[in-house]
């Protein structure tokens, strides 16, 4: 199966915000109260009722000027998804998109999805049931996974004005943003792709204009080797254990059944009380 | 232990399930998969009306999806050669004009040095704009000034919108004009 990528040119962006509102408007998400950040940044990061924010940074870069910077900020759809691997319900996956889900029926509101995360984009909702008792479950970005099962793009690769964000199959979205940096590269030295192989790749790639760090993001985000032990290592051992476990109850139970057979016939015969 | 007296063939069938079990719930059997298709589009069965954007001059077109009489969805129309799709932050957000709690059903009617609106009906409120119109109107007319015919009201100003298309703003200038409105306003000036 193809896999897809959001492609985001930061360099595009006029930071309209519209990706923001659309990514809420499809998904149903409730407005956030939010206080003033002292930019024009609307909420400091992405929450579990905000999947995706328009970062605002202001950068000086090395000329003594002012840059103003904006980033689509949203969930990287990594190939290696840490939040997958330590997912102990399996409730993360990948789907044959390429994209990584939360199915929301096997979420238990553990956390260890939202404490792994590289790129901190998964979050914990609480919610109330009809007793009353509280429960969490992990919410993030799901690039619109539902959308594109029917041929649909994003929401937010949909109403970007810009041409800032595309969507489309991967090699060819690496080879657009590699001939992006090309283009800017005059203007913004420090330009580059951001498609860290640390996780396999990614499926939302950058053409950023600045370091990695100036946004904010890991220069070089891996998959915590704790994560790979968990589930590479510790999970299939435990359930070959529990495999184990059953065959050696069942081993345990044929041979007493056979030795105490035996036994018995022993028995039957010292005993001589046969009746046959 | 328990007792359970099994045969030769009766343990191999138990084995034989249990494994069956074993390998459809592990590898087989996509649980999520058959339980993705079992959920609904959000916009399989909506009735699809397109529309104009109200905020600004623009024009984009939108496109309404509705059910149950509620919109549940809005996008922007990628038939529209203006837009061609896109949509801003603002026009986004355009399917709370109708869903909003915050949205006004009836006019409200606050009087004069009154701190309280009240509810009344269309019929009162265009009548009474009507009657009010007409009577500052009537009694602020300037035919002449400095003995040059002007015909004018200073007492009403107009303000237009940029949801307004060509022939509402046709419309709201020659009304204007006919009064003798000489602050007739656009808000896209602004």
């Amino acid at each position: 199966m193809t896999k897809y990528v959001k492609y985001v040119d930061v360099t595009k962006c006029d930071g309209c915000r519209a990706c923001m509102v659309a990514c809420k408007n499809w998904n149903d998400l409730p407005a956030e109260h939010t206080d003033f950040l002292g930019s024009a940044q609307s909420h400091p990061k992405v929450t579990a009722d905000t999947w995706n924010v328009l970062q605002y940074i202001e950068h000086e870069n090395g000329k003594g000027d002012l840059e103003y910077l904006f980033r689509h900020s949203s969930c990287f759809h990594c190939t290696e998804a840490a939040c997958e691997k330590v997912c102990p319900e399996d409730a993360i996956s990948h789907t044959k998109f390429g994209t990584v889900v939360i199915d929301q029926d096997k979420c238990v509101g553990c956390g260890y999805c939202v404490q792994n995360c590289p790129f901190e984009v998964i979050s914990l909702k609480e919610y109330k049931d009809k007793n009353g008792k509280t429960y969490r479950k992990s919410q993030k970005c799901t690039m619109c996974t539902d959308r594109i099962e029917e041929g649909l793009q994003p929401a937010c690769v949909t109403t970007c004005h810009t041409g800032a964000m595309e969507f489309g199959e991967k090699e060819a979205m690496i080879k657009k943003a590699e001939q992006r940096v090309k283009e800017i590269k005059d203007r913004y030295p420090n330009a580059r792709v951001y498609n860290p192989q640390g996780v396999g790749g990614t499926h939302t790639i950058y053409v950023l204009a600045e370091k990695p760090s100036v946004y904010g993001l890991p220069e070089n985000p891996k998959v915590p080797t704790s994560a790979i032990l968990w589930k590479d290592y510790a999970q299939p051992i435990g359930k070959a254990m529990i495999g184990a476990t059953t065959m050696a109850v069942v081993g345990a139970f044929v041979t007493n059944k056979f030795f105490s057979k035996r036994a018995e016939k022993a028995e039957q015969e010292d005993g001589g009380e046969s009746h046959e | 232990m328990v007792e359970m007296n099994l045969n030769r063939r009766q343990f191999l069938k138990l084995s034989g399930a249990a494994a069956a079990t074993l390998a459809i719930v592990e590898l087989g059997f996509d649980e999520k998969n058959v339980y993705a298709k079992t959920k609904e589009f959000k916009i399989a069965k909506t009735k699809v009306t397109p529309t104009i954007c109200c905020y600004c001059g623009v024009g984009c077109g939108i496109l309404v999806h509705t059910k149950n009489n509620t919109v549940v969805y809005t996008e922007g129309d990628p038939d529209n050669p203006i837009n061609e799709g896109k949509l801003c932050s603002k026009g986004t957000t355009i399917r709370q004009l109708y869903t909003s709690k915050k949205r006004l059903t009836k006019p409200l009617y606050r009087a004069p040095g009154s701190k309280k609106w009240e509810e009344k009906d269309w019929e009162w409120m265009l009548d009474t704009i009507a009657k009010r119109v007409k009577e500052t109107r009537d009694a602020s007319f300037i035919e002449k000034e400095e003995g040059i015919t002007v015909n004018k009201t200073e007492k009403i100003a107009s303000l237009g919108g940029a949801a307004l298309d060509n022939e509402e703003t046709y419309l709201l200038a020659k009304l204007m004009r006919g009064l003798g409105v000489v602050y007739l306003e656009h808000q896209a000036r602004i």
